[in-house]
């Protein structure tokens, strides 16, 4: 039974084009972001690890290794089942980092270039027997199918078609930084149709060639020895060897690195695929020994490693042999696809970028594309030389097993990047070398030429490899790559940029950056830098896309968001163009300076925003420790002091709550600025005290917005614990106190003690004067009575009115003299309403008060505890105050305003001239007054004051109180309201007589 | 960090002590299924450790 070759070809690519249009739909939007992110697809995709060798080969080691077969699987579940430890940091590291391939991972880690480029060699040699593999099962099954002799041809043309379809894969856009959704989708449909085809084979088998399950069960009974054939393998000892190959080789195989970290396209499924993907492989796997035993019974005439395809055509069944030429087409076509995208991407990054860069006026991203096609015609052609150069002498799992050991030599740089800090640049590559040395020699020399091995007889050394002893050869490799890696790595030296990125990617350590001065100080500059290297639009673009990523506005200045900004540039470049190149462009364009002391101080605040992200993975002493750290932290947040700390450059470090209400400016806006950055007058008074040598500066004053504040300063310098040694860096702990409060209560017992004394005073010279005046008046009524003439009795009368006007002075300054001995009196209920209509009442006896309109608006159920005759004083005073800067005919009006239970406010309010600005702090002193001279004492207000003061009121003054006509005096009054009841006073005055 | 470091030194010991499980399995006869057993208790073993946990987590 055979087919026809056009068939084959057309079933062919119908079916990759069925793929492709999977792809674009997906590509386009089609399928909902829920399914194409769901973690199912991305299991699925990652069974790209079922290569052409688990449709064919898997049987054929079945046949040939028993149980063994099983390690192909059951080595890359190990490693999934471990992903939280083993794969989650690769992905976080990958993804953080845009490192999208090993190579990117080794040249960021070693910061090497060279190490970029020596892996991409290694890792194109040693994954050609892998592409070769697929090429050759897919040439053999449709040989197989058709009995076409030219193998070579339909491995040709099948190159041909796979060519171009990879590129309309993965190298279709102009976009290199997105990931591939199409990609996944199409990867993860070839999965399912693997999955069945397999399943509808192994069914088959039980089915059709034999009776169902309880045939196979006896005949299995009655040959014990295809039983025998399965679990005698396991006793020669290669388990091990095979599961331990498996199991680290399978992160490490460019198909499994771009589908499980480069084209994740949602982190979280890696905990759903490490126990989806070795469910998935289980499936698969458990079909081999249905084949296997089908086979066995049946007898095809094929290779035992096409008994997949021999089943089915023993039994003629051709459609069966179509979904199983299907499954094995679909799996090399998926492992050749996805290799050769990511293997293209690492000869772009570390073999033609650093060899060639693209000039400023190319557009970069159009040539990386082209190039990257370029790439991938010449690797699929590599692989096809390779196939055709080997001739079919090799067995699909001899090249398996060539390119498993080969990756395998990654290894050791890997157990470098995550798990040994201290393994270095020379390490790495003089281990990678030894090891592939060993595998060139030992195993692919013999492979491909007809030299049968090595052999060393000096050495002792005789080995020429075959099915059974390869492992020795691979664990050789190995061995000495570890071994030579690490001696290398212990007696030489690392450089500080390797040093930061081995603290980047160790699994138990946190990164420590530093925070080194960057020259660009704007965006603009940034863009301005990157012309040079990438073009003026790419340069914009990679800008823009940063900011983006990182929230950032174009007018972003602060230092610190500005070396984010950086990392998020290199970091993105890394992604188009590999991590060396970026890293030495950005290196070369936007240089850090050399800080005086040669070192860089941590940068505090991002540590704590990455602690802050890792919270949840501490335990045990390190999340003790970081509840300490928040402690700590808190501590000083929330301390009622402002604290301003400072790097050795003078960025800010921190900036706490206090520092925040003080200044207005919040700490998120500012933390990572430049000292001088900070707006007026705090840039002043920071910038000159931290770099002065004082350590304190008391009660200092500091015009705000016109207010005045007063300002106490304290400095300290930070002597970092995390030196060797305490040492000093530079870094400085400003605390500030305001003092404005303290100062404000200050100036007020000042004014009360000045107006104690002149009370004192005004008493004595009231005391002193009042009896001579007595006397004068005497005198004057005296001569009045005596004379006759008019003159004198018009001077006499004269003389008795200046007495009296002196004598109202007197008891003026008397009774103001006495005011601040009256605190105890008076502590009664008084209606304000009736108080203010008495007090408007008298003012109207006057001889100008008819003329004004006062206008009582108080709340006529509110009551004030006080003295009544008191108070009556002040409103008297205060309405004679209005009215006499009132002119004829104006309003004079007193109101309340609503305020809470325990005060009441009432307002004296006139539109008259109002009180010059100069004079406002001043009218509560005695003898100032904006009276004419002669007209007014100076002691009104002086004298309300002390009333007001007594009865533990609050006096202000607002002028001018009409703001549009600028006239107009407001004087508010605050008096506690009467709390008791009728019948006793309130108990708070109560204890305050006491 | 401690959890992991003792999570691979578990590790180890299973695949150390992993003879006496091929031995057993070696003898399985017509039970040769036996394998795929102790996988699938595995896979099991994973997704009850995992579903109760955050990627952030590990």
């Amino acid at each position: 039974m055979t087919f026809e070759l056009s068939q084959l070809f057309v079933i062919g690519i119908g079916y990759l084009l069925a793929l492709f249009a999977i792809a674009w739909i997906t590509d386009r939007g089609w399928l909902p972001a829920s399914l194409v992110r769901h973690p199912g697809i991305y299991v699925l995709s990652l069974g790209v690890w079922a290569s052409a060798w688990a449709i064919y080969g898997a049987i054929g080691f079945a046949f040939h290794h028993g149980y063994n077969f099983l390690s192909f699987y059951v080595g890359i579940s190990g490693v999934f089942l471990l992903a939280p430890i083993l794969l989650a940091p690769i992905l976080r590291l990958s993804q953080t980092y845009q490192l999208s391939s090993l190579a990117d991972l080794f040249a960021f880690r070693y910061r090497s270039a060279a190490a970029g480029g020596l892996v991409t060699v290694f890792m194109l040699l040693g994954v050609l027997p892998l592409l070769a593999l697929q090429i050759q099962a897919v040439a053999d099954s449709i040989h197989i199918l058709t009995n076409e002799a030219s193998r070579n041809s339909l491995a040709f043309w099948f190159c041909v078609t796979i060519t171009a379809f990879a590129i309309l894969f993965g190298a279709r856009h102009t976009t290199p930084r997105e990931k591939h959704e199409g990609l996944v989708v199409a990867i993860a449909a070839e999965s399912l149709v693997k999955l069945m085809a397999l399943a509808a084979v192994a069914l088959f088998s039980v089915f059709s060639v034999f009776d169902g399950p309880q045939d196979l069960h006896r005949w299995l009974a009655e040959h014990p020895e295809t039983l025998t054939m399965l679990y005698a393998p396991l006793a020669d000892g290669t388990w091990h060897s095979l599961i331990l190959a498996f199991f680290v080789s399978a992160v490490v195989m460019p198909h499994m690195y771009h589908m499980a970290f480069t084209e994740n396209l949602n982190p979280r499924a890696l905990l759903t695929a490490s126990w989806g993907l070795p469910l998935l492989l289980l499936g698969m796997s458990l079909t081999v020994p249905f084949i296997l035993w089908g086979a066995l019974k049946s007898m095809p005439g094929t290779d035992p490693e096409y008994f997949a395809l021999g089943v089915p055509l023993a039994a003629g069944s051709p459609t069966m042999a179509l979904i199983v030429y299907i499954g094995g087409l679909s799996a090399a076509s998926g492992v050749i696809i996805v290799s050769t995208l990511a293997l293209a991407g690492m000869c772009l990054n570390h073999l033609a970028l650093p060899l060639y860069k693209p000039g400023r006026n190319r557009d970069l991203y159009r040539w990386l594309l082209w190039t990257k096609r370029v790439l991938i015609a010449a690797i699929i052609l590599g692989a096809y030389l390779f196939y055709f150069f080997l001739d079919n002498r090799n067995t699909l799992t001899e090249l398996g097993m060539l390119a498993f050991v080969a990756t395998l030599q990654f290894v050791p740089g890997l157990v470098g990047v995550l798990f040994w800090p201290a393994a270095n640049r020379a390490g790495f590559l003089s281990g990678l070398v030894t090891g592939f040395t060993v595998w060139f020699f030992a195993l692919l020399l013999p492979t491909i030429t007809p030299v049968a091995g090595i052999s060393l007889p000096m050495f002792g050394i005789d080995f020429q490899p075959n099915a059974t002893n390869w492992h020795t050869a691979a664990f050789t490799a190995i061995i000495l790559n570890g071994l030579v890696g690490g001696v290398v790595s212990m007696i030489t030296s690392r450089s500080d940029a390797e040093q930061r990125a081995a603290e980047t990617c160790a699994v138990d350590n946190l990164r420590r950056p530093y925070r080194w001065k960057l020259g660009a100080v704007s965006v603009e500059d940034f863009i301005k830098a990157l012309t040079g290297p990438l073009g003026a639009a790419t340069a914009r673009r990679e800008v823009e896309f940063a900011l983006r990523d990182l929230g950032l506005e174009h007018a972003e200045t602060r230092p610190y968001m500005l070396r984010r900004l950086r990392d998020q540039v290199e970091n993105n470049l890394s992604g188009l163009l590999g991590p060396s190149v970026a890293h030495d462009i950005v290196d070369e364009v936007l240089p850090y300076k050399p800080l005086a002391e040669g070192h860089g101080a941590e940068d505090i605040h991002f540590i704590e925003s990455r602690l802050e992200d890792y919270q949840y993975r501490l335990s045990g002493l390190a999340a003790e420790l970081d509840n300490l750290r928040r402690f700590h932290r808190q501590t000083l947040h929330d301390l009622p002091l402002g604290v301003c700390s400072l790097g050795t450059d003078r960025e800010i470090l921190g900036w706490n709550a206090v520092m925040e209400s003080l200044t207005g400016i919040r700490a998120s806006d500012i933390i990572g600025s430049w000292l001088h950055n900070l707006p007026e007058p705090w840039r002043r008074l920071l910038t000159d005290f931290a770099a002065s040598n004082a350590q304190h500066i008391h009660q200092k004053p500091l015009a705000i917005d016109g207010h005045t504040r007063w300002i106490s300063l304290h400095k300290a310098a930070i002597n970092l614990p995390s030196a060797q040694t305490q040492t000093q860096t530079g870094a400085q702990v400003i605390v500030i106190e305001d003092l404005t409060d303290m100062k404000t209560l200050e100036a007020r017992l000042a004014h009360n003690e000045r107006l104690a004394s002149i009370g004192r005073l005004a008493a004595g010279v009231a005391h002193e004067i009042g009896n001579p005046v007595t006397g004068i008046a005497c005198l004057a009524q005296d001569l009045a009575s005596e004379t006759e003439s008019s003159a004198v009795r018009d001077y006499t009368r004269q003389i008795l009115e200046q007495t009296r006007r002196i004598d109202r002075i007197v008891q003026s300054l008397v009774s103001f003299s006495h005011s601040g001995k009256q605190r105890a009196q008076g502590n009664d209920p008084v209606e304000l309403a009736a108080t203010v209509d008495e007090a408007i009442a008298l003012i109207r006896l006057g001889r100008d008060g008819r003329d004004f309109d006062f206008t009582n608006d108080c709340d006529r159920t509110l009551r004030i505890a006080g003295d009544a005759q008191r108070l009556l004083q002040v409103f008297i005073n205060l309405l004679n105050n209005a009215r006499d800067a009132s002119t004829p005919g104006d309003t004079i009006r007193v109101y309340t305003r609503p305020r809470d239970d325990a005060a009441a406010t009432v307002c004296i309010e006139d539109s008259g001239s109002g009180i010059p600005a100069e004079l406002l702090g001043k009218v509560f002193e005695p003898f100032v007054t904006t009276k004419d001279p002669g007209k007014g004492t100076g002691l009104g207000l002086s004298l309300v004051y002390s009333i007001i003061e007594d009865h533990q009121g609050h006096i202000a003054i607002e002028s001018p109180a009409q703001a549009d006509t600028q006239r107009g005096t407001r004087i508010v009054l605050t008096l506690p309201r009467w709390r008791g009841t009728d019948d006793g006073p309130a108990e708070s005055h109560r204890e305050q007589d006491a | 960090m401690y959890t992991d470091r003792l999570l691979l030194l578990f590790i180890l010991g299973g695949y150390l002590l992993s003879p006496a499980l091929i031995e057993w399995w070696s003898d399985g006869g017509t039970a040769w299924y036996r394998p795929y057993l102790i996988w699938l208790f595995l896979i099991f073993f994973s997704y009850w450790i995992g579903k109760s946990r955050d990627l952030d987590d590990v």
